[in-house]
């Protein structure tokens, strides 16, 4: 299969403290943040790593393309994905002030004409924003199935039909889609069973978690291309339509922690005092 | 938005970042849950260092023809640096395989020998490790006493080595030694593994700190040595083992720099969250005093470290600048997890906490590899030499 995964980079979300807001509230600064690798786009990274290789052996069986927009340094973010053996990379040039889902899906979305993968695979949200939204606007762009939220996938027919499995409250819910489409994916996705693409042998155990960027891929990496777009390139002109009108740093926490002796008395506080039952 | 410049120092490239920051990942999610019990047991986590084979970076001085990463002085440093924020014990074994061994072997094995041993100790199925020390020879390793002489007949051709080497940094684990013996009275190193006849290991010499590795006595008796395993020339030995020695002291400094840095956090956190007489502790100036002064030591040692990493390869040599980074950064470790113990009060000297594991490790630093009053005699000796010379 070919398949396109796009990856943003954050603020690390293990220096979160790093993140400001400027003084009129306007935006979020980025000055001396520590970058990574959105988690779930990790997670998509990997999904997407396992659909296509024969686990056991190595063998692969088709290309994986990672894509990110953003200012030069966003090629770092790039490098990680190559380094655990992605084959290439795409950068589309943008100031992170222009970007929004619906920019970034119409990026996509003239990537995907292009390249025709047979699968866009995607975090199902960036741990930043929150939004959760640039696959489904994708996946409307292009007119193409979409799974949101999957933690597992399988496929048994080189690609042909994907099994796609969601949690949802009461269990887990199974779709079938017929590629090529549009596949957000949750932090179950890189447990050790969850993928499995009829190929790479049942008994073969996968780690829990993406896998690391080995020594050999880093230096691999080096070799590895990443084509630079540009917005105006993929005819994408037409702006953001989510404008931020202001950025406010969460209230600082009042109140303490308080130790009570029993639970009859913590019913009680919440009757009387907090007044919340 | 660009990183800043000192970081430069830190990840001169693209590729040092990313290696970074793969093994601070593995170190989080993989190393840091085993520490506290390996350093309760006193073994070396053996599947685990296996997995350090897979990250590939067991051989990372090595170049990528040989099956390794390719990678340089500020690569190893690096590597040691992250390993021992979590567990300084295991990156000692670490550091025995692959810079004492690995590294050591490589510059001095000819192509037969490289293609014998590199490719399993490249992986971790075989451990390796170093045997200098021995109980009458340390600090005056020159003195050293355990003799090689060749003998050829019937049997075959084989050195036969005797003497008994101590302290030794994977002794309990490891498949394979390069091991320094005199050949009349001239230092030469062999390889020597568990098929040589008459090689043993003693039992497990317990210890203070540094406990995720494990050290034994290497004891050679009437040991046969295949003739292919001299290493380089007879008397070659003491060259290898000097410029070596640059490279694992400037290693064992980074691991002293990784102790200070966890340490510092460690005390950071909980300053602040630490409340007494209604306030958080790290309002106090005796606490900031241990903060910002354990803060500063660090930097220095870290950027002392770094700075001289860059001076370290194959051909050029460094012997000053490593000899001060491990005399200026070892103490700073110990010292820094001395700080984050008293700013943790009771909490830091319990094993709840994994500062007093590292306090316990961080004094290897001021003996392993060189005692400090060593580094002292080798500077001053050779910045004497260099002023007669100007
Ligand atoms: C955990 C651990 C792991 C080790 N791993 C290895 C290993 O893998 N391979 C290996 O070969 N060795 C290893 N060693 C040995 C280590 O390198 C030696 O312990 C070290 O070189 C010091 O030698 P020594 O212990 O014989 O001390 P000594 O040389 O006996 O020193 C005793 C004291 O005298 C001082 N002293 C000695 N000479 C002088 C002098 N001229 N001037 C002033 N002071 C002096 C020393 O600084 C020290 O304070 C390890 C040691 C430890 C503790």
């Amino acid at each position: 299969m070919k398949i396109l995964v796009p990856v943003k980079r954050v603020a690390d979300p293990d220096n979160a403290n790093k993140v400001k807001v400027s003084a009129d509230g306007a935006r979020v600064t980025s000055e001396g943040l520590e970058w990574k690798l959105n988690p779930f786009d990790e997670y998509a990274v990997e999904a997407a790593l396992r659909l296509n290789e024969n686990g056991a052996s190595g063998e692969k069986l088709g290309e994986v393309i990672i894509v990110s927009l953003g200012p030069d340094e966003v090629q770092t973010t790039i490098r990680q994905p190559l380094a655990m053996g992605a084959d290439r990379g795409i950068h589309v040039k943008a100031d992170d002030a222009e970007l929004d889902s619906t920019v970034v899906a119409k990026v996509l979305a003239a990537l995907v004409a292009q390249e025709k993968p047979d699968l866009v695979l995607m975090g199902k949200q960036a741990v930043d924003g929150d939004s959760n939204t640039a696959g489904q606007v994708l996946a409307e762009l292009l007119g193409w199935p979409m799974a949101t939220f999957a933690m597992a996938i399988e496929t048994a027919d080189g690609g042909k039909t994907l099994t796609i499995g969601r949690e949802v409250d009461t269990g887990v819910l199974t779709l079938k889609v017929t590629p090529p489409a549009v596949v957000t994916v949750d932090l179950r996705i890189v447990a050790p069973g969850s993928v499995r693409n009829g190929v790479t042998p049942d008994a073969h155990k996968y780690g829990e978690g993406a896998r690391y960027a080995s020594l050999k891929g880093i230096m691999a990496a080096k070799k590895k291309a990443i084509d630079v777009r540009t917005l105006a390139d993929l005819g994408v002109t037409d702006g953001a339509v989510v404008t931020y009108t202001k950025f406010e740093r969460p209230p600082a926490r009042t109140g303490s922690v308080r130790f009570v002796e029993s639970a009859q008395e913590l019913v009680q506080r919440l009757k009387t005092e907090a007044k919340v039952l | 938005m660009t990183a800043p410049r000192s970081s430069h120092l830190f990840n001169p490239t693209e590729e040092h970042r990313m290696l970074r920051q793969t093994v601070a990942e593995f170190t989080r999610r993989e190393v840091e849950p085993q520490a506290a019990e390996s350093d309760r047991l006193g073994v070396l986590n053996t599947a685990l260092f296996r997995k350090l084979g897979e990250l590939g970076v067991l051989g990372i001085t090595i170049p990528e023809a040989d099956g390794g990463a390719g990678m340089d002085t500020v690569a190893a440093v690096i590597v040691h640096h992250e390993l021992s924020k979590s567990d300084p014990g295991f990156c000692l074994a670490y550091l025995a395989h692959s810079m004492l061994f690995v590294n050591n072997f490589y510059h001095c094995a000819n192509e037969e020998q490289r293609a014998r041993v590199l490719p399993r100790t490249l992986t971790g199925e075989w451990v390796g490790g170093m045997g200098m020390t021995e109980p009458g020879a340390g600090t005056d390793v020159l003195a050293m006493s355990t003799t090689a002489r060749r003998e050829t007949g019937p049997g075959g051709d084989h050195w036969v080595l005797d003497g008994t080497k101590t302290y030794i940094t994977n002794g309990c684990e490891g498949h394979c030694f390069l091991v320094y013996a005199k050949v009349d009275g001239r230092i030469t190193a062999f390889l020597v593994d568990r098929d040589c006849p008459g090689f043993s290991t003693s039992n497990h010499i317990d210890k203070l700190g540094m406990r995720g590795s494990t050290m034994a006595e290497l004891i050679f008796e009437g040991c046969r040595v295949p003739a292919a395993n001299l290493l380089g020339e007879v008397g070659g030995g003491l060259v290898h083992m000097m410029h070596n020695l640059e490279i694992e002291r400037l290693t064992l400094a980074a691991m002293s720099v990784g102790i200070a840095e966890r340490c510092v956090e460690l005390m950071v956190d909980y300053a602040q969250q630490r409340q007494t007489f209604g306030k958080p502790i790290a309002e106090y100036g005796q606490i900031q005093r241990y903060i910002a002064d354990g803060y500063a030591a660090m930097e220095a040692a870290k950027a002392l470290t770094y700075n001289v990493a860059l001076d370290i390869t194959p051909d050029s040599r460094n012997r000053v600048g490593s000899d001060a980074a491990k005399l200026f950064a070892a103490p700073v470790g110990k010292q820094c997890a001395d700080y984050a113990m008293q700013v943790m009060g009771g909490a830091g000297y319990c094993r709840e906490y994994p500062v007093e594991r590292l306090w316990r490790d961080a004094k290897l630093l001021e003996i392993g590899g060189g005692t400090i009053e060593a580094h002292q005699k080798n500077l001053t000796k050779d910045l004497c030499r260099a002023a007669k010379r100007a």
